[in-house]
Parts: structure tokens; sequence; C-alpha cells
């Protein structure tokens, strides 16, 4: 029998997958566990590789087509093995008949010759008269439309139902924009872009959202960066500030188990290992890969995770588990030079703490009195960072919060 | 397909133009297909319908141009006409086809199975005999997906039993031993049109009885005036507004009572015979269809999605017996769509309101093509249109053929230049027809119709003049 190579799950969200590259075709002998195709999600691009040793009989899916989460994309067996595919969900239908037969197949069916699904191309090649016209009098961008006609054509109806009018023709007029005011153009999303809308919607819809504020004196992190940066180079390592938040963070954590929470109905989970999650921004959206167990590594160690995790966020070579599991996101959103953010907190997580750029400010220190003016006050200059904490009022109260937050400032200004 | 045990992957139920065309696509496909057929491949469609009577039809036309032979110098002093030549001759044509659709199921391996189905459970068919032929042996069969192209047959009035006598249908009409003295054809659509010109020429004393206010009430109101127009001249009585009050048999023939529907007059008509061609009523009732639990509506149609789903996700219906535009060519693509659909394959569904944009076509003479809106109801409908309309009559071609009647009629949105209707009365109407409904399926308008330069001299100037004339310049006008 033929091994079926399925679209996996990555991920409990992740419904479907494209296929973006066979990297073996039908007739080629693939090796177990040698990668055979690429493919997308809305998350992430990843390898499948070969669930068994054998030739590659049959693709089932091909390149740019979209599936469900456990649909058969190709077969694995013996040179010239007869494939014989499932049933489609267009046979199977509400049959008591089909429940209660066994699945063997028929011995008189011919092998089949399954033709796949063709994905509808997004492009044009032809555009109507009738289409023409219209699209020129409301200045449309005719790529901005799904055309359902054969290979995708745009129909007037496409069009019809784009400008929102229907079957009746459309209403001059008023709703004609004049050529001095050009219709705004739609731009589609990205499936990562739905997925970042749907997630934050559902983040501020579910947890009530309370922020609290500190400030920390950078000072010994960035002596100690400065001292380190160039022995840690020599070992490959691009010693950045990130580590030291993650780092300051997951020893917080530890003191603070319920922030390495999640609520439920049932109770408050609370997360007995700490992994860290990092945002990361790529070309054309956020990704936050998480690092595993990040209270038990070293500085170096958490480097090493951190550049890594940003190298292959950004190349596109995450694996979906790496993109799971976490229990509490880091955002360092001051790289990009904002002082302070207000995160929206990664679900089902109770927080997430964003890092506002580091910078050097004036600040008091004084030997004296902590308030009252003093002889001994002094306006120093300090590298400075603003540290936001967003978090879940459900789990958290601004006491508890702000002794996670004042963990995370005590570790870092007490650095080395 | 798939891994069932199922005997087939699909089995079509019906052999006509709509189930044996979408057998041939889903065997194209891949799948294991196999056609039920009670009587013969090819349906009513080629053995009792478009293609034996355009058969007939040609022969009246043939003998209508001897009718006028000395216009073209001919002169006939002893000419025979024998109608039961004309008769045999569409027989031998049928056979002919019907072969050909055999040889059609076995290059691609459909099996085909003689005999009637009825549905056993939503997967399985008892073959057995029926009044058409008998069966020696009944059998079931299995199948995953199943398509219903079971087709219709010919109704007839309330009270008024088709003897195939006196009181006929379009089967019986087809192949009439002797000719009528007097015929009365209840129902001026296709059928009724078609036969009252054929046994008008052959010399038969035809009387059209029509309920609505025009003969081809579906059609456009000038393509009505038009052939109304011809059939009167060619001797036809047409009696239109009139219903078919009662229908007797006597010892001579039939009587057959008609009241006007305005006036409230009635009139008895003694005929030889009387043709019922008002309508048809779906092939639905005898299958079985409650063990699958596929609905039908009061008349026995099947309903279906614009891809002909039934209800039940694995049966499909095509053709007349989903009551959408009882037409052979209707059917057939309906059978692709749901043969590429049952395979996963792209397709082009056919949603509700696209059925009326498809061709209907009368072959009487002068022939009747039409697709789309009448004039009237894209008025009704409320769209802002122009209006092409061009005759035959300074068209060449037209004129070297000996044609003097008929024009084409192009209605389109004003706006847009969307094609919403296309009318052709004339000669060849139906053979010019498909460039205007391709068009219109393409969305390309009377504007470039009209620079789609047209070969001279052609029947298909007409079009591009009535193009011309959407566009208010037709050139010969």
């Amino acid at each position: 029998m033929p091994t079926p190579i399925k679209m996996p799950q990555l991920g409990e969200t992740v419904v479907e997958g494209t296929v973006s590259r066979w990297l073996k075709q039908p007739g080629e002998r693939v090796e177990r566990q040698e990668i055979v195709l690429e493919i997308s999600t809305d998350k992430i691009d990843t390898e499948i590789p070969a669930p068994a040793a054998g030739t590659l009989l049959q693709i089932t899916a091909s390149e740019g087509q979209t599936v469900r989460v456990g649909t058969v994309i190709g077969y694995i067996g013996a040179p010239g093995e007869a494939v014989v595919t499932e049933q489609p969900s267009v046979g199977t239908e509400q049959s008591p008949v089909t429940s209660e037969q066994s699945p063997v197949p028929n011995p008189q069916s011919p092998i089949p010759n399954p033709q796949s699904p063709i994905p509808k191309p997004t492009g044009r090649e032809f555009v109507s008269p009738v289409v023409a016209r219209m699209a020129a009098e409301h200045s449309l961008d005719l790529d901005s439309i799904t055309g359902t006609g054969l290979h995708g054509r745009v129909t007037k109806k496409d069009v019809e139902n784009f400008l929102g009018t229907g079957d009746k023709g459309l209403e001059t007029g008023k709703t004609t924009p004049s050529p001095q005011s050009p219709v705004p153009t739609l731009q589609s999303l990205t499936p990562m872009r739905r997925a970042i809308a749907e997630h934050m919607e559902r983040s501020v819809r579910t947890s009530p959202h309370v922020m609290a504020l500190f400030e920390a004196d950078m000072t010994a992190v960035v002596r100690h960066r400065e001292a380190h940066k160039a022995a840690y180079a020599a070992k490959g390592i691009d010693l950045t500030f990130t580590p030291y938040f993650v780092a300051a963070v997951a020893e917080a954590l530890r003191a603070n188990p319920q922030v390495n929470s999640s609520f439920t109905a049932e109770g408050l989970l609370l997360h007995p290992r700490i992994h860290v999650g990092i945002a990361v921004a790529v070309p054309d959206g956020l990704l936050v890969p998480v690092i595993r167990d990040a209270d038990e590594l070293n500085l170096a160690g958490l480097s090493r995770a951190v550049n890594d995790l940003a190298e292959r966020a950004r190349a596109n070579k995450l694996s979906p588990d790496e993109l799971q599991g976490g229990t509490f996101t880091v955002t360092n959103h001051g790289v990009s030079g904002s002082l302070l953010g207000t995160p929206i907190i990664n679900q089902p997580q109770a927080g997430i703490l964003g890092i506002g750029k580091i910078e050097k400010r004036p600040v008091v220190r004084s030997g004296g009195h902590p308030l009252l003016p003093s002889a001994d006050d002094a306006i120093v200059i300090r590298p400075m960072c603003y540290l936001s904490f967003s978090f879940d009022h459900r789990i958290l109260d601004g006491a508890e919060a702000d002794g996670f937050v004042g963990r995370v400032v005590q570790v870092l200004e007490n650095w080395g | 397909m798939a891994t069932h045990n199922y005997d087939y992957d699909v089995l079509v139920l019906g052999g006509g133009p709509g189930g044996y065309v979408a057998a041939i696509r889903a065997a194209q496909l891949g799948l294991k297909t196999a056609v039920v057929e009670r009587e013969n491949l090819g349906g009513v469609c080629l053995n009792w319908g478009c293609i034996p009577t355009k058969a007939l039809i040609h022969n009246a036309e043939v003998l209508e141009t001897l009718h006028d032979a000395a216009d073209f110098g001919f002169g006939f002093e002893n000419l025979t006409v024998d109608f039961s030549k004309a008769v045999s001759r569409s027989r031998g044509i049928v056979d002919r086809q019907t072969k050909g659709v055999a040889f059609l199921m076995k290059k691609n391996k459909i099996d085909v199975i003689n005999g009637h189905g009825v549905f056993v459970n939503s997967h399985s068919i008892r073959v057995g005999g029926s009044e058409y032929a008998e069966v020696k042996e009944e059998r079931t069969v299995s199948a995953a997906n199943i398509i219903l192209a079971t087709g219709a047959r010919a109704a007839s009035l309330p009270g008024v039993e088709i003897d195939g006598d006196r009181v006929i249908q379009y089967r019986d009409a087809l192949v009439l031993e002797n000719l009528p003295k007097k015929l009365v054809v209840v129902g001026s659509g296709a059928i009724g049109m078609e036969f009252s010109y054929v046994y008008n020429t052959y010399g038969v004393d035809v009387t059209i009885v029509e309920m609505m206010e025009t003969v081809l009430p579906l059609e456009d109101a000038e393509v009505c005036a038009e052939v109304e127009k011809s059939f009167k001249k060619a001797g036809i009585r047409l009696l239109t507004g009139t219903r078919t009050e009662q229908v007797e048999k006597t010892d001579a023939g039939v009587t057959v009572t008609v009241k006007n529907v305005k006036s409230g007059e009635t009139e008895t008509i003694e005929a030889d015979k009387v043709l019922m061609a008002i309508g048809i009523r779906p092939n639905t009732d005898k299958l079985g269809l409650h063990a699958t639990g596929v609905d039908t509506d009061k008349r026995g149609f099947v309903g279906i999605d614009e891809v002909m789903r039934t209800n039940v996700a694995h049966i499909f219906a095509i053709g007349d017996c989903t009551g959408k535009l009882a037409l052979a060519h209707v059917a057939s693509a309906q059978g692709i769509v749901a043969a590429e659909t049952i395979a996963g394959v792209e397709t082009m569904p056919i949603p509700a309101e696209r059925y009326r944009f498809l061709p209907r076509c009368t072959y009487c003479q002068p022939q009747v093509a039409s697709m789309g809106l009448t004039e009237a109801q894209a008025k009704a409908e409320g769209h802002d249109i122009k209006v092409g309309k061009f005759p035959f009559m300074p068209n060449g071609k037209a004129q070297a053929l000996g044609a003097r009647t008929g024009f084409v009629k192009l209605i389109s949105d004003a706006k847009y230049g969307e094609i919403l209707g296309a009318h052709i009365v004339g000669p060849d109407a139906t053979e010019l027809l498909p460039e205007i409904s391709l068009a219109q399926m393409m969305e390309i308008t009377p504007a470039e119709i009209a620079r789609n330069v047209h070969a001279h001299p052609t029947l298909g100037e007409v079009l591009m003049e009535a193009a011309h004339a959407v566009e208010g310049h037709p050139i010969h006008m």
C-alpha cells in the first residue's frame, strides 16, 4: 500500500496549508525523512519530510493549491505501485451504505486518474468590454477584484459585487466618484495579516488590558555588553540587549509564577516551565518565536537562541513548533525607535513586556533623602529604558504586576 | 477516483443528450462510469425530437422551394410527393446517430446498462424491464455518485388522453403513416410550430390553438408577429388567445371545442387528428426517488443548485427533469458541469439566472433563434436599453437564397453595452445565434460586434448591421 503524504497540522489554529514547492517529482526516489515539499500557512513556511522511503508515486495537490489539514497531497510507494486515492467528500455524504461497508477498494475500479482541482489563477487574461467600461468609469483596479469566471476571469457580476451594486445595473451619479477623487484601492489581506488581525481583535476582546510603566537604568547592562561584545563576537554571537531582557524576565517569572499563567474558566493555569516568546518584525507582519525553558539558559545561550530565532524568522525558516507554546512574550519595540508602547497580550498568556528605546536621559541620583531636596542630589546622565507591562487584569492586579516588573528592573540595574 | 466499493464512480440514469454527454465527460476525467437507458441511447432528442424533426423539416423546406420552383426557372409537371419516404429518411438518420452514440460509449469505456432504473437506496439502482423494453434478468448496480438525466414526456390537457391515433403527441407525429387531411395543433411552442410547418407544407389543413396572445409566447413580440405573418400567408389558421376546452373522439376523427379567452366565443373544429404540444412532465415519478430523499417540486421537477447537485450531495440532476430550460443543449451543458463537479475539476457553474441567456431555437420557417430578455422583459425589469434591428431583406445573400422575411434584433444595456437579448427570425437564424451568445457570455458589446469584420456576402452581415443599429448607425439602411 502506498503511504500517503498528508498536509500536517502545524498548530492548533492552523486549518489549511498551501503547497509552495515540490522538491521531488513523481517517479523520483525519496528517503524517509528526506524533504519532499515546502508548504506555507498563515504563520510560517515549512518543509515536509517523507513519511516513508520509496518512490514518489503521485502528487495530488499541485503547487499553489491550498488544502485543509489532513488532506492527502501525495503518495510514496514501490515503483509502479497503483495508488488508490481516498474518496472525496462529494461521494460520502450521509450514506448509510457507505458507513456499513468496509473501505476496501473495488478490485474492478480502474487505477484512478485523479484530476486535482485546478487552483483558480488570480491573474486576468481577458477583460471584457463591459468590465473595461465599468472599471474605467469607477476607476477600479481590476487586480483587486476576485474573478469568478472561467480561469479567474473578472465578470460584470464580480465588478457589481465589488461595487456592492445589484443585478439591475449600476446606480449612477451619487456613488460615482469624480475623476479628481479616485476611489481607495483595496489591498487584499495576506494570510499573516489576517491572522494577526484576528488574534489582536480576539485578545483585546478577551483580556481587560492594564499597563504598568517602569523605567530601568541600563548602565550596568550597557557596561556588561560593551565589556563582553568582542568576546561573544569571537564565539560567533552578536550580543544584543534582547537576551538581557529575556534573562531578567525569566528570573522575574520564576519569582512571580502567577505571571507565567493562563486564565481559564476553571481556574488559573500556572505553567511549570518558562517559555519566552520574542516578537520579531518580518517583511509583511510579525512573528513570535519561542525560547524554551528560557530560565535554564545563561546569557550566551539566550543570545544564541535570540539570534538564531530572529534570523530564521526573517528568512521564513522557522518550524511550526518554534512558534508555539510561549508562556510570556517580550517585545523590544524600542529597536525601531519608540520610547514607550502599549503592547497587546499574546493570548492565552497573562502579560507582555514592551521594551522602549534605550537612550541617555538626565536622571536624579541622591545620597540623601529619597524625596526631600538634599545637598547630595545630582542630575546625572544615564542610559535609560521604559518598560511597559501590559497584563490581564483578570489574572493580575497592579501590585503583583508591579512586583514582577520591579524584579525585572532590579535584575537589569544590578547586572553583572 | 476513490476508495469505495460501489460498482461505479458515476452512474447516469438516462442516456439522452444530457446523460450521455455527462457520462463521456465523467469518463474523460477518469471516473468509472455507466449509463442506464430504458429505450434508446440519445434519448428523446436523438430518437424522437431534435434530430428526426430536423430531417422532416428539411424535407418540408425542399418541398417549399419546389413549390416556388418557377421563380428559379424549374418546372415540374409531375411532381410526386411521398411523405412516407420523408419519415423513413428521418428514421434512417436516427438509426445512424444512435449508433454513433453507442460508439462513443464504447470508445470511452462507459458501460451501457439496458433497462429501467429504480432506486433501491441513495447509492443503488435496480435495473429491470419497462413498457419500453423487456429485461431478462434484473440487476442492481451501485455508484458513489448518481446523475439523474431521466428527461420528460409530453403533457396533455386534463381529461384528454393521448391515444396515439387521433389524439397524438410528438412521437406519433414523427411516424405518421398517412397524412391527415386536417390537423389541430394545441400549443404553439417549438414543437407545435415545427410540426405545423411540416404538415402544412405537405398540404395538411393545420389549425394552431394557443391560449396566450401570440404564437411562440416566450419570444419577443416583434418576432411573434413576423412568424404569425408568415404562417398565415402559408395558410395556417392561428387561433391565439384561445383556450382548448374539450377534445372528443368521434367516428370520423376528433372534435375540438375552443373558446376565445377575451370574447368568450366558442367554436368547434372537426379534424382528423389533434396534436398535443402544450408542454412536458418530468420523468421522475417511476424512479423510486423516495428511497433517496431527493426533493422534487409539486410538478415533479428535481431541484438543483448551480453545479446540478440535488439536496442529496452525491445525487445530481440535469436536463428536462430539472425543469430549467427543456432543451437538449442545456441538458448537455448541465451534464458537463455535473461531471466536472464530481471529478473535482474546474467547471463553469450555471446559476439560475443564467438559463435565460442560453439559446432557444424553433426550426419552422422562418426560423426563430433567441437568447436573453425580450424587449418587453428588459423594460419591465427596469433596464435602460438600446435596441438595434435590421431586416434580412436588403442582405444580398438572403436575396440570393430567396429569403424575404425576418430580421435580427439586439437589445443592449444603454450604459455599458452589455447584450441583454438577441432575437433572430429568418433564414438560418439558429446558425447565426452562436456569435451573439458567445459575445454575451464574454461580455462583448454591439460596438465590438459591429466592428468585427463579417465576410460578404453572408447572412451574418445582418448581425453586424443590427449591432451598428444599436450604436445608431446601420450602413445599408
